[in-house]
């Protein structure tokens, strides 16, 4: 019974076959996305400088960070698709629905794949091209990597340039708040979560809708976040007015309010909470949707 | 063995499968036959759990198909009609899913590629459609499965293939298994199959096996003309005539022939069978 849940074995045998059968789909685009682009996108930048300047000058940190966001997001919004987005055809369906391995081993192999091996995949392979292209041509400045880790240091050291960032973008010219909000800001499990945030909803979408799995995740995906704000504004609204609840008092009284209210003190944790209930819902979701696919 | 016990499916509204009760026995080579939309797809791709029983059960072995457990699915496989062009060589597609059958036999595919006059180093979404199929039938057999079910397998085969196809599902199948094949192609398989089922809609009108048909009815190739045929054709050089056999004379059954007798006496040919 229990070998019909889960058996290592076949796990084992079922992630490689699934591992080869995503690299036959879907490699040559993860290539052409991770390799390609940021080539293209030197040589692009680098002969319109030759063309408009006379000067030789790869792109800059700022625009090849730009450029890596919209790889990532775009093999994210693909891979899905090309991997699983044909067990909703009777031709290839049939066959992956009577494989003989359990729906949990199925399952679990299709997050792993989406969620971490795909993603990881394309950022090594993009960061590794990146480094390659600085190390040839010092003009690119940093390399991605050595950008991102700066920018890490920056934010543990706390260094004036993300302070201001935060003043700029928050207009809380608070210190302590600023300081409370950065170190939160700093854990790591909050952009992990969020990454599986992005993945799960076109996994899900690859896998629910039979023919224009992109465009209906993308609906599906703006109508959710409309229905969520239309629930959530007034809550939070009200919230916020409870919190104060005296228009009298100054900013910084506000602020004071709110870093030593517990929802400002669990940022992180909560942050985590909420992101994991809507990650297991499209989790569940996935799961669901594996359980009941006919053919 | 597979135990379907007043089986039902709809499509919506419209009902395909109503009250179907039969059992599929171990080394038997079923053959699957009636007209378009009657539910032979259906009815293969519910004992295979690609599709959840509406109404009745369905049990294989002690197993309900639609839960698809592994341990189920490792001694079946289905062989769709549309096939998958996936983007992998045939030797690689057996070699990387292969393993999931316990039963699967890398020489025998690579032997029924042979057989089929198949490459198993050709890229599979380089295929035409036939080679697909090949390839997906030398698979099939490969798995060594207790049951095989098989859904218009000679659909896109050409004529030599055919008749390698017949000698491969003779020559590569187990004793005990248990071969469901649904076709319209009836002269494709004729030396092969037996049992014999006839869907019809929401009913089966017949099953049984080719001795039984041949115990009840009297298929008569002569020119001379049978008093009381319950179905008569022209074919060159003679006739078929189908009539009820009260001499118990044996006689070679023609399915194409078997298949509008049981068409044209639906009640009449039910009573007799079911009795």
């Amino acid at each position: 019974m229990k070998d019909n849940i889960f058996n290592f074995s076949r796990f084992g045998k079922y992630f490689a076959s699934d591992l080869r059968t995503c690299w036959a789909n879907y490699g040559l685009s993860l290539m052409t996305i991770s390799l390609l682009l940021p080539v293209a996108l030197y040589l692009v930048v680098a002969a319109l400088q030759m063309t408009i300047n006379s000067t030789w000058s790869g792109p800059g940190i700022g625009l090849r960070t730009f450029a890596f966001g919209v790889a990532m997001f775009c093999m994210v919004v693909t891979m899905s698709v090309k991997c699983y987005g044909r067990i909703t055809e009777k031709q290839y369906g049939s066959f992956w629905l009577t494989l003989p391995a359990s729906r949990l081993e199925k399952f679990i192999s299709m997050i792993v794949m989406t969620c971490i091996i795909g993603p990881l995949t394309g950022i090594i392979l993009y960061i590794g091209i990146d480094t390659i292209i600085c190390a040839i041509d010092h003009t690119c400045g940093n390399n991605l990597f050595a950008a991102f880790l700066e920018m890490v240091r920056n934010i543990a050291d706390k260094k004036e340039v993300t302070l201001n960032l935060i003043y700029e973008t928050l207009t809380v010219e608070n210190a302590e708040f600023t300081h409370k909000l950065m170190k939160q800001m700093s854990s790591p499990w909050l952009y992990i979560d969020d990454a599986f945030g992005i993945t799960l909803p076109f996994l899900l979408g690859a896998i629910w809708f039979k023919s224009g799995k992109t465009v209906k995740t993308f609906i599906a995906m703006f109508a959710l976040g409309v229905i969520a704000s239309i629930v959530f504004t007034p809550i939070a609204s009200n919230w916020a007015a409870d919190l104060v609840n005296n228009t009298n008092i100054s900013d910084d009284e506000a602020v004071s309010i709110m870093i030593n209210n517990g929802f400002f003190k669990n940022l992180v944790l909560i942050d985590t909470i909420s992101d994991t209930i809507v990650n297991l819902a499209f989790m569940a979701g996935i799961w669901f949707r594996i359980k009941t696919l006919k053919h | 063995m597979i135990t379907i016990k007043d089986l039902g499916f709809a499509y919506g509204e419209k009902p395909v499968l109503k009250n179907i009760t039969m059992n599929l026995q171990e080394g038997r080579i079923y053959g699957l036959l009636g007209e378009n939309g009657v539910g032979k797809t259906t009815l293969l791709t519910l004992l295979c759990g690609l599709k959840k029983p509406m109404a009745g059960s369905i049990e294989t072995d002690g197993h309900k198909p639609f839960d698809r457990d592994p341990s189920f699915l490792s001694d079946q496989y289905y062989l769709s009609d549309e096939v998958a062009a996936i983007n992998l060589k045939a030797i690689d597609y057996a070699e990387t899913f292969g393993k999931f059958w316990d039963g699967f036999d890398m020489n025998k595919f690579t032997e029924v590629m042979e057989v089929l006059e198949n490459d198993p180093q050709q890229k599979m979404n380089h295929m035409s459609f036939g080679q697909l199929k090949k390839t997906y039938i030398a698979f099939a057999l490969a798995c060594n499965t207790k049951y095989l079910f098989m859904d218009e397998p000679t659909n896109g085969l050409d004529i030599p293939s055919k008749a390698q196809f017949r000698k491969a599902v003779t020559k590569y199948t187990r004793e005990d298994s248990v071969i469901l094949i649904s076709t319209h192609q009836v002269r494709d398989l004729e030396n092969i199959i037996d049992p014999i089922i006839i869907l019809d809609r929401q009913d089966v009108l017949l099953n049984a096996t080719l001795e039984e048909i041949s115990e009840k009815l009297y298929f008569d190739y002569t020119t001379d003309k049978v008093d009381g045929a319950l179905y008569s054709e022209m074919i060159p050089g003679g006739n078929i005539q189908v009539s009820l056999n009260n001499s118990g004379t044996e006689s070679k059954v023609n399915i194409e022939a078997l298949f509008n007798t049981v068409h044209q006496h639906k009640e009449l040919i039910k009573g007799i069978f079911n009795k």
